[in-house]
C-alpha cells in the first residue's frame, strides 16, 4: 500500500489496552459516578400489575412532600410514540399499564431517599384487565389486544404487522414439500428460551441538565449516542442539534444499553425543576424493566437422506417482544438465519412472528437470538447424529457450507471456515472419545453471525509532539474494540500505541458512529482510522516531498518518522511545520460495511436479510452430570473462533471468555421468572449469574480466515462466543446422561427430573 | 452521627447519618467513586472495600459500625504512575474490560493475599477468594491469571 511499511508492528499483538491504567485505579469515571453541582435525584414510579387500566393518578400529596422538586406523568409530555422497528412505546403509560414495570411517573427531590419516598406517596389506582404471558396465547383470536392502535404506529416499512403480531417475516426457497416427501428421516422439535438479562454490572444512570438556550446534555452510559441523540430530540420535541450525548464510561452494556432507558426521565425532570438531574435504576428496576434476551419458542422440523444429508428445513421462531416491540422484529427474523445455521440447505421454509405479550419490553441481548436459534438447530443435529447412528462431528462435515456456497439468503458466501473451527475444536477437546467416563460426555455446536454494518466516521489529528488522537463517536464498552482501532491507526501512521490517544463519544464534538453493537466497533472504526490514515500519510509526505525536493512518492512512514532517499525527517517535526504554516495535520476518515448482494425472492418483510462479512465458530465441552442431583461440572471448554485477523489476540479472549461465561448463564442458570405476569426473582441472589467458582477455564483458538473488508482482513468478535454455549453444553449433557432438555436454562432439576416437573 | 475512622491511612472525620451504609459516606459524603455501586444487597461485590484488611461489601456495612476502624478502598491503593503489584498484574494478563467490577476484585484479591502471605494459591483457591464478586465481561480467567501472577510477583517481594 501507498506509503505504508509493509511489516506489520502494531497489530496483530498483545498490547495493554489503553483505558486500562484508569480502571485499575478506581479513577475512570463511570455514568454512575457522574454528578453536578445542585444535582437533584430522579426515582421513577413503575406498574406494580401486568395489565390494567388507570383509574386514577394523583401526584398532590407527592409534590407536597419537603425535598420533591418536580413530578412528571403522561400528562406532562408530549403524547409521542417512539421505537426502534414500530413506533409503539409511550414515555409514560397513559391510559393503560401494559407490563408490571411499565413507567408510570417520575419524581425529582433533593436526595434519591426522597424521590423514592415520593413515589410511595403517588396515588395510583389501577383496574386489572386480562392479560397474556406468553407468545402462543397472544396469537390466539381472542386473545387481548396490547395495542389496539397497531395499525395507527409509524414502523419500518418492510415489516408486516397485524394485532399482537409485531412483525412476521419469512426465508424460504426450494421445493420444501417434494424434499419432505423424499426424506429418510424427518425430524421434529420445539425449543424454548427466557428471558435473560445482559448482567452489566453498572447500572443504566443519566445526569441530564439543561442551558439557559434551551441546550440539553445527557451523560449516560448508552451503547448508541447518536440515537440516544435522535430519539431524546423526539421525546422532547426539540431539533436533535439542541441534544448533546456523552458516554464518560461505561460499565458492561451487552446490549441492553442500546435503548433509551433512564435518560428521558432525567431530561424531562430536569426540565421541569430547572436543575440537574440524576437516574439511576435499582436492581429490581434491571430485572423488571430493562432490556432482557428475549423469550422464544421455536420449532424445526428438518428432512435428511440416508446419509445424513440435510434435504429441507421447516420451521417457526416465535419470539416474544413483551409490551412494545423494541428489537423484536429484527432479532426474531435474524433467529432464522441462524436456525439455518452454517449448513447447506437445498430446501428451506422458516417464518418468524415477534409477538407482544403483557411482559417486559425485552431487547438485544448480545447477539440477539444467536443462542436461542443456535441451541434449537445444534440440538437438533445431536438429536438426528444418534438417531442415524452417525457422529454428530460427521454429520455437521457432512453438511456444513464452503467457501462459494449460497447462504440463506442466496448470497455468495466467502471467507468461510466453519468446517476448520468444528475440526479444531473437535481435535482439541479428544473427540475421540466422546464419553470418557459414566455421566461424563462431550458436546460441539457450531455456528455463524454477522459483522453489522452501519457506518463511522473518525477525525485524526498529530499533535506536535507525533502523537496521534482519534477522535471518534464510537463507545469503547470493554470490549478493547478502540484499542484495537488505535492499533490499526498506530501501525498505518508508523506509530507505537502508546502513541495514540482516543476521544470522543461525545455527539457535540465527534463524528458520527453507528455505535457499540453488533460486534462492529474495532472492525468499522479501524477501516475509518485507515481512511484517514492514508490522507495523514499524503500530507506528510507531501511535506517531506517540499523540504528535501524529493518526489512524493519516495516516501513512506517508519518508526514515528517519514523516510526516504536517504532522509528520516521525524513526524513530529513535520506536524510543528505544518501546525506553524498549514493549520496542522488532520484528516477525516469514514466507513461503512457493505452488506453483500442477495436474492429478494428469497426473503419476506426481513430488515436484515443478510449477514455482513459473516464469521463462523465452533465450541466443543467435555462435562460431567452429577447422577443425584443433576449438578454440571465443566472439565473443559474450547473454542474455535474465526476472527478473520486477531487484531490484538488479548483483548479477543477476552471477548471469547467473557461471551463463554454468559453462554454458560444462559445454559444452565439465568432466567427472570415469571408467574401470572409478575417477576418472582427481581434480585442478584434469586437471578443467577456465574460466579468465579462456576466457570472453567476456556481455550481459544484463533482462526483466521480473512474476510476482504475487514482491517487486515478482521472479522467481529464480539458476540459470537455467547452463541453456542447452550447448544454444545445441552449436547453433552445428553451424551453424560442419555438425557435431552429442550429448554433453557438447564437447571439440574430439569435434567435429573425432567421438563415436566 | 459522628463518624471517625482511618481511610486509606489518614484520620477522616465526619458527620453523616446514622443510617447510612460505608458505601454512602465513601460515594456521597468523601466523594471517593473508586467504589462502585450496584445492586446494594452485598451480591454483585463491586463495592468491595477492606475493613481492618478484609474484604466486606460497603453497601450493607453500616457507616458506624466503622467507628475507630481502618478502611481501605481502591483509592488507597496505587495511582496510574504507581501501580500496585496487583493492579499491573491485572493491567498485564488483559484482565480489565469495562472495569467497573475491577477495584471490588483488586481489593478481594488483596484481602486474600494479605492474610496468606508469601502463599502462592491454587486456582481453586483464588476463584473462591473473587467469587464475592461478579464479573460480565471477562469469564473471569484473565483475573485469576492476574491474581496468580500478582501473588508470585509479592512472594518474591
Amino acid at each position: 500500500m501507498d506509503g505504508v511499511a509493509t511489516e506489520r508492528r502494531v497489530v496483530g499483538r498483545r498490547l495493554p489496552r489503553l483505558d486500562g491504567a484508569g480502571k485499575v485505579t478506581g479513577r475512570m469515571v463511570y455514568a454512575a459516578d457522574f454528578a453536578l453541582p445542585g444535582m437533584l435525584h430522579g426515582k421513577v414510579l413503575r406498574s406494580p400489575l401486568p395489565h390494567a387500566r388507570i383509574r386514577r393518578l394523583d401526584v398532590a400529596a407527592a409534590r407536597a412532600m419537603a425535598g420533591v422538586r418536580g413530578i412528571v406523568t403522561a400528562a406532562d409530555v408530549p403524547a409521542v410514540r417512539y421505537g426502534t422497528a414500530v413506533r409503539d412505546t409511550p414515555v409514560f403509560a397513559t391510559d393503560r399499564v401494559l407490563f408490571q414495570g411499565q413507567a408510570v411517573a417520575a419524581v425529582a427531590a433533593t436526595t434519591p431517599e426522597i424521590a423514592e419516598a415520593a413515589c410511595r406517596a403517588i396515588a395510583l389506582e389501577l383496574d386489572p384487565l386480562p392479560a397474556v404471558f406468553d407468545a402462543e396465547a397472544a396469537l390466539a383470536p381472542d386473545a387481548p389486544l396490547l395495542h389496539p392502535d397497531w395499525a395507527s404506529y409509524a414502523a419500518l416499512p418492510v415489516l408486516a404487522r397485524e394485532g399482537n403480531i409485531a412483525a412476521r417475516a419469512r426465508m424460504r426457497h426450494g421445493d420444501v414439500e417434494a424434499a419432505f416427501a423424499s426424506a429418510h428421516r424427518i425430524y421434529e422439535h420445539r425449543f424454548a428460551t427466557p428471558l435473560q438479562h445482559p448482567g452489566y454490572t453498572e447500572p443504566r444512570a443519566a445526569v441530564a441538565a439543561w442551558e439557559g438556550d434551551g441546550r440539553l446534555t445527557v451523560w449516560c452510559n448508552t451503547q448508541l449516542p447518536f440515537d440516544m441523540q435522535a430519539v431524546l430530540a423526539e421525546i422532547l420535541d426539540i431539533p436533535s442539534g439542541r441534544v448533546r450525548v456523552v458516554v464518560p464510561g461505561i460499565g458492561g452494556g451487552f446490549g441492553g444499553k442500546l435503548r433509551v432507558g433512564v435518560e428521558h426521565y432525567a431530561a424531562l425532570l430536569a426540565r421541569r425543576t430547572g436543575r440537574p438531574v440524576k437516574v439511576m435504576t435499582t436492581t429490581e428496576e434491571e430485572l423488571t424493566a430493562a432490556y432482557p434476551r428475549q423469550a422464544t419458542t421455536i420449532t424445526l422440523r428438518t428432512a435428511v437422506d440416508r446419509e445424513g444429508r440435510l434435504l429441507a428445513r421447516q420451521g417457526r421462531v416465535l419470539l416474544e417482544c413483551g409490551a412494545f416491540a423494541n428489537s423484536g422484529p429484527g432479532s426474531a427474523a435474524i433467529c432464522m438465519q441462524i436456525l439455518v445455521g452454517p449448513y447447506r440447505t437445498p430446501a428451506l421454509d422458516l417464518e418468524s412472528l415477534a409477538v407482544y405479550t403483557n411482559r417486559v419490553a425485552a431487547g438485544s441481548f448480545r447477539a440477539p437470538a444467536g443462542p436461542m436459534a443456535n441451541f434449537a438447530v445444534e440440538s437438533q443435529m445431536d438429536i438426528i447424529a444418534e438417531d442415524l447412528g452417525m457422529d454428530p462431528l460427521d454429520l455437521r462435515l457432512r453438511n456444513v457450507v464452503r467457501e462459494g456456497d449460497l447462504g440463506p439468503a442466496g448470497e455468495a458466501l466467502a471467507g468461510v471456515s466453519v468446517a476448520e473451527c468444528l475440526e479444531r475444536a473437535a481435535e482439541a477437546i479428544g473427540w475421540r472419545e466422546r464419553r470418557p467416563a459414566p455421566n461424563r460426555g462431550k458436546g460441539l455446536a457450531c455456528s455463524w453471525w454477522m459483522t453489522t454494518g452501519g457506518s463511522s466516521g473518525v477525525f485524526v489529528r498529530l499533535a506536535p509532539d507525533g502523537t496521534a488522537t482519534l477522535v471518534s463517536g464510537a463507545v469503547e464498552i470493554g470490549t478493547g474494540a478502540l484499542t484495537g482501532a488505535a492499533q490499526v491507526l498506530a501501525e498505518e501512521l508508523g506509530l507505537e500505541l502508546e502513541d495514540v490517544r482516543v476521544a470522543g463519544a461525545d455527539t457535540r464534538d465527534a463524528p458520527f458512529d453507528y455505535g457499540a453493537q453488533g460486534s462492529r466497533t474495532a472492525f468499522s472504526v479501524g477501516n475509518a482510522a485507515r481512511v484517514a490514515a492514508a490522507e495523514l500519510r499524503r500530507q506528510l509526505c507531501a511535506l517531506a516531498a517540499r523540504r528535501t525536493g524529493l518526489p512524493q512518492e519516495a516516501f513512506r512512514l517508519e518508526r514515528r518518522a517519514v523516510v526516504g532517499g536517504g532522509h528520516r525527517i521525524p513526524i513530529a517535526d513535520l506536524a510543528r511545520e505544518s501546525q506553524l504554516s498549514g493549520g496542522g495535520l488532520i484528516a477525516h476518515g469514514t466507513y461503512i460495511n457493505p452488506a453483500p448482494p442477495y436474492d429478494p425472492t428469497r426473503v419476506e418483510n426481513h430488515p436484515l436479510p443478510v449477514f455482513n462479512a459473516p464469521s463462523f465458530h465452533a465450541h466443543a465441552v467435555d462435562l460431567s452430570v452429577d447422577p443425584g442431583t443433576g449438578e454440571v461440572t465443566i472439565h473443559d471448554y474450547v473454542v474455535a473462533q474465526d476472527v478473520g485477523f486477531a487484531i490484538n489476540p488479548t483483548w479477543i479472549e477476552g471477548q471469547i471468555e467473557g461471551g463463554v461465561a454468559q453462554g454458560i448463564g444462559e445454559a444452565l442458570s439465568e432466567e427472570i421468572v415469571y408467574r401470572e405476569g409478575r417477576v418472582l426473582n427481581a434480585n442478584l441472589t434469586d437471578y443467577k449469574m456465574p460466579t468465579a467458582q462456576d466457570v472453567p477455564r476456556v481455550r481459544s483458538i484463533l482462526v483466521e480466515c480473512p474476510s476482504a473488508a475487514g482491517p487486515y482482513g478482521a472479522k467481529g468478535v464480539g458476540e459470537p462466543p455467547c452463541i453456542e454455549p447452550p447448544a454444545a453444553i445441552a449436547n453433552a449433557i445428553a451424551a453424560a446422561t442419555g438425557r435431552r432438555v429442550f429448554s433453557l436454562p438447564m437447571t439440574a432439576e430439569k435434567i435429573v427430573l425432567g421438563e415436566g416437573g | 452521627m459522628r463518624l471517625d475512622f482511618t481511610l486509606n491511612g489518614e484520620a477522616v472525620a465526619v458527620e453523616v447519618p446514622p443510617d447510612w451504609t460505608l458505601l454512602q459516606v465513601l460515594r456521597r459524603e468523601l466523594g471517593l467513586l473508586g467504589t462502585k455501586e450496584n445492586c446494594l444487597e452485598a451480591e454483585c461485590g463491586v463495592c468491595s472495600v477492606l475493613l481492618d484488611g478484609r474484604v466486606v461489601n460497603a453497601c450493607i456495612l453500616l457507616a458506624a459500625q466503622c467507628q475507630g476502624r481502618s478502611v481501605t478502598t481502591i483509592e488507597g491503593l496505587g495511582d496510574p504512575e504507581r501501580l500496585h503489584p496487583i493492579q499491573q498484574a491485572f493491567l498485564d494478563h488483559g484482565a480489565v474490560q469495562c472495569g467497573y467490577c475491577i477495584p471490588g476484585m483488586v481489593l478481594a484479591a488483596k484481602s486474600w493475599l494479605d492474610e496468606n502471605p508469601g502463599r502462592l494459591p491454587g486456582e481453586d483457591e483464588i476463584r473462591e477468594a473473587l467469587a464475592g464478586t461478579l464479573c460480565r465481561c471477562t469469564g473471569y480467567q484473565k483475573i485469576v491469571d492476574a491474581v496468580a501472577a500478582a501473588a508470585a510477583a509479592l512472594a518474591k517481594g
